[in-house]
């Protein structure tokens, strides 16, 4: 579904990734593993086009995606829940969702997407007139996958949602994970939890200073020597 | 103080300045040499303006009541009072300095935020407007006229023309000397951190209001002492012009375009912008009146919208430029 | 006491035209970050395309509303696009300064189509007196506050219940979030300040009647409007009209009880003293 070819990009002239190739297949949950500062947000964002690449393609099912704007790979379900929740402060969790379907495609259905939506999170239904910005840490990251799904995503690109959670919300947000899966969601999975993303995920790429170090389904990643020492910086 | 404020003390550029200095105004027609004096009048505001407006980031529209004081009040004492006007320009200075200093106090006191200041100090710029146009000590609305610049240079005259040129030069390679000092030293240093982040500089100590008020104060000063220099040139003290908010307008416009809180920025600001106003005004003034302005607002839009980080990294590329011709491996 | 009333009605009726100038350019800023000093000079073309129509086919100021408000509109979109779009991202004052060429453009441009003279344009309600009481308000003033009250109610609940009213929020909340759910943040900014210059193309003709004008009044009106933003705290819309009828008010004051040049500044006093003491502006819990 996803295929991302020999992708160079940066900003200023400056590439942060250099030559990094994945693919991921229609209902799988693909994990993209990495330290801090490997290059892990600039390739979500690239792939949410908001950097023109230097060099390589994006295609998304089958369609060259590389030159497109940031509304337009959004129009074909390529949706990102950025990393820090970016929930909008001032506007009510309600006012929230309905940014999230507010594409042409995913207008049509709000009301029922918003449904549904309520249904998986229904914390947020107890919240619904609440401004975003006073709600903990762990409902807002409800609310920005909720978001993310008003979108009616085809890809859904999580970008560690577990940051600042406590264990039993990661519990929970990655229940909601599982469940998605299991509806046929694909999803790229962004974090920096080794353990927790190998238990999830089928396949995963572990990024190393912009550059893919180690590739392959869970075990494999987990056994490769390569990947603790890519974490450790060792 | 920094290496770099020796070194551009000791360019070889200012050799180039000076002979171009000695050898061009003698051969300019008046008109001309008029133009490029008040183009390093402005050098030299539009650089002691930088040390507030672009160092400090804090945009005062009220550096048109140090330059008014500098002018009119110098005048008043040495017409009014017969003081000498070298007296008269340190008085000036010293109350602009003073003025300056309570504004920067002001601002730090009720901590106000960037529109705020600007209006402020727009609204001090526009009531002293009023108070000098309404005294008639200072020449009320209709000025006060200077006598004759014989070149008695103890009275404070330099003889208009080539006297003048080099009054204004000194002025303003002085005022740009003065960046560059401030820049290298541990004052710029202050500036920059409370410019870009304030709330930050104070949470890690900074005395932020000495530092405020020395780049106003001396911004105040250097710009009092500018204003009692042109309005010897101008020899009419004329309050429209030298009192009223239009001069810190372009002066801030100039410093803007040029690049803010560079050292030579508000420089090359000045220099590209008065001289094409003049020239605009003196060819097309006639001709049908605000066409001259409205190609003058044009040339502004295209020069920002080429140029919007300022006049100098243009100029810096074309400086060092590969060259072709050297040899090859280095 | 008639007096007091006299100055309370004219200030409110005026201050509520000031607080519509004032949303367009809060609109502005906070979804683009730019505040255009030419803004009072737009002002300025809406009333001299108000006075170039009339002179051309004596059409009445409010009617023509109707050309006036799509030129307008479509001119601040071309502007925004081609002079302010390439800009974002840079020196806040770099683009400040663009707006102040655009100033000195418009201004110009002005004075040399229609001449230095100051003109009037007649309206047919003009001269039309309101009688309440011991107060008497003229029509013109009654119309722009109406209208004025009812385009910052439509704006509040474009801002509040429409889909391009929230995605101008959520660009103004977090453009980077914004455009992830698709919204084109350009094409936001750009209509948002289309929709500011529509605004004052309306303003124009309500302020118009019975107001002489020359090509260089733009500048008072761009230095009230910031006045008005800046109590208002730059972007909060109670604030913001709120600071309208404040200015308003003490402009009225300032001319009914002092005279007429210490009225005009008595306006700018009661600004600096309200934010050396309350540098926020009238903020408070947002109406954003």
């Amino acid at each position: 579904m996803l295929e991302v070819d020999h992708l160079v990009t940066g900003y200023g002239g400056v590439p942060v990734l250099h030559d990094v190739s994945l693919t991921l297949r229609a209902g799988e949950i693909v994990g993209l593993l990495g330290a801090n500062n490997a290059g892990k947000t600039t390739l979500i964002n690239s792939l949410s086009g908001m950097y023109p690449p230097m060099s390589g393609r994006i295609l998304f099912e089958g369609q060259d995606v590389t030159a497109m704007t940031p509304r337009q790979r959004v129009e074909l379900g390529i949706i990102q829940v950025p990393e820090g929740r970016l929930v909008f402060p001032e506007m009510s969790v309600r006012e929230n969702l309905l940014l999230g379907g507010i594409n042409a495609r995913a207008r049509a259905h709000r009301p029922r997407q918003m449904d549904h939506v309520l249904e998986l999170f229904p914390r947020l239904q107890e919240r619904l007139a609440q401004k975003a910005g006073t709600l903990s840490g762990g409902e807002q990251q409800m609310l920005a996958i909720g978001r993310g799904l008003m979108a009616e995503a085809k890809l859904l690109m999580l970008d560690e949602p577990s940051l600042g959670l406590s264990p039993l919300f990661v519990q929970y947000i990655f229940g909601i994970i599982d469940r998605l899966h299991g509806e046929g969601l694909s999803i790229l999975l962004i974090e920096q939890n080794l353990n927790l993303t190998l238990r999830h995920a089928q396949r995963c790429y572990v990024l190393e200073r912009g550059r893919i170090a180690v590739e392959g389904n869970a075990d494999t990643v987990k056994d490769d020597p390569r990947t603790r020492r890519a974490y450790l910086g060792l | 103080m920094r290496q770099e404020f020796y070194k551009t003390l000791m360019s070889p550029m200012w050799l180039v300045v000076l002979l171009l200095a000695v050898v061009v105004p003698p051969l300019l027609p008046s008109y001309y040499l008029h133009i490029v004096i008040l183009s390093l009048v402005y050098v030299a505001l539009a650089s002691a303006w930088n040390i507030v407006g672009g160092m400090a980031g804090q945009i005062s529209l009220a550096h048109s009541l140090f330059i008014g004081t500098g002018a009119m009040l110098s005048t008043a004492l040495l017409l009014k009072l017969g003081v000498n006007m070298w007296l008269g320009l340190v008085i000036s200075a010293v109350i602009s300095g003073v003025m300056g200093a309570a504004i920067a106090w002001i601002d730090f006191r009720f901590q106000l935020g960037h529109l705020s200041f600007v209006l402020i100090t727009l609204a001090f710029a526009e009531m002293g407007t009023v108070i000098v146009e309404g005294w008639d000590f200072l020449g009320g609305a209709s000025g006060l006229l200077l006598p004759q610049d014989k070149g008695d240079f103890l009275a404070f005259q330099f003889g208009g023309g080539i006297g003048a040129f080099w009054v204004m030069l000194v002025l303003a390679i002085a005022s740009i000397l003065i960046n560059v000092a401030i820049l290298n030293a541990p004052l710029g240093y202050y500036l920059r951190t409370i410019r870009d982040n304030e709330n930050a500089a104070r949470a890690i100590g900074v005395n932020i209001l000495r530092y405020k008020v020395a780049a106003m104060v001396i911004s105040a000063m250097l710009s009092s002492v500018i204003g009692t220099a042109y309005v010897r040139y101008l020899t009419f003290a004329d309050p429209y012009l030298l009192v009223s908010p239009i001069i810190i307008i372009e002066i801030v416009l100039f410093a803007t375009v040029g690049g803010l809180g560079r050292a030579y920025g508000p420089a090359f600001g000045a220099l590209l912008l008065v001289p094409l106003g003049e020239i605009l005004r003196g060819k097309l003034g006639g001709v049908l009146p605000g066409l001259h302005y409205f190609i003058y607002g044009v040339v502004v839009i295209a020069v920002i919208l080429i140029s919007p980080r300022g006049l100098l990294p243009p100029l810096e590329r074309w400086f060092s430029r590969p060259r072709a011709k050297s040899a090859p491996a280095e | 006491m008639t007096e007091f009333l006299q100055a309370m009605a004219q200030g409110l009726l005026i201050g509520s035209t000031y607080g519509l100038l004032a949303l367009g350019m809060g609109l502005v800023y906070g979804v683009s970050g730019v505040v255009n000093f030419s803004h009072g000079d737009f002002i300025s073309l809406g009333m001299f395309l108000c006075l170039a129509l009339y002179s051309a086919i004596a059409m009445d100021p409010y009617v023509s509303l109707i050309i006036t408000v799509p030129v307008m509109t479509v001119l601040g979109g071309l502007v925004y696009w081609y002079l302010l779009r390439p800009m974002v991202g840079h020196q806040f004052l770099m683009v400040v300064q663009l707006t102040l060429g655009l100033s000195l453009v418009l201004q110009n441009g002005i004075l040399m189509v229609f001449g230095g003279q100051p003109a009037r344009t007649p309206s047919v309600v003009e001269s039309k007196l309101l009688i309440l009481g011991d107060v008497v308000v003229r029509v013109p003033h009654v119309i722009a506050f109406v209208v004025s009250f009812a385009m910052a109610i439509g704006l509040y609940v474009m801002l509040r219940s429409t889909d391009f009213g929230r995605s101008i929020r959520a660009v103004h909340q977090n453009a980077h979030a914004a455009a992830l759910m698709g919204i084109d943040v350009s094409r936001v900014q750009t209509l948002t300040f289309a929709l500011g210059i529509g605004i004052l193309a309306i303003a124009a003709a309500l302020l118009l009647p019975g107001t002489p004008i020359q090509p260089a009044q733009g500048l008072r009106y761009t230095v009230i409007t910031l006045i008005v933003v800046a109590l208002g705290g730059m972007t909060n819309f109670v604030g913001i009209m709120l600071g309208g009828l404040i200015i308003g008010l003490s402009e009225a004051f300032g001319t009914i009880y002092l005279s007429d040049t210490l009225g005009m500044l008595f306006p700018y006093g009661i600004f600096v003293l309200i934010m050396l003491f309350r540098p926020q502006g009238l903020t408070w819990s947002s109406a954003r």
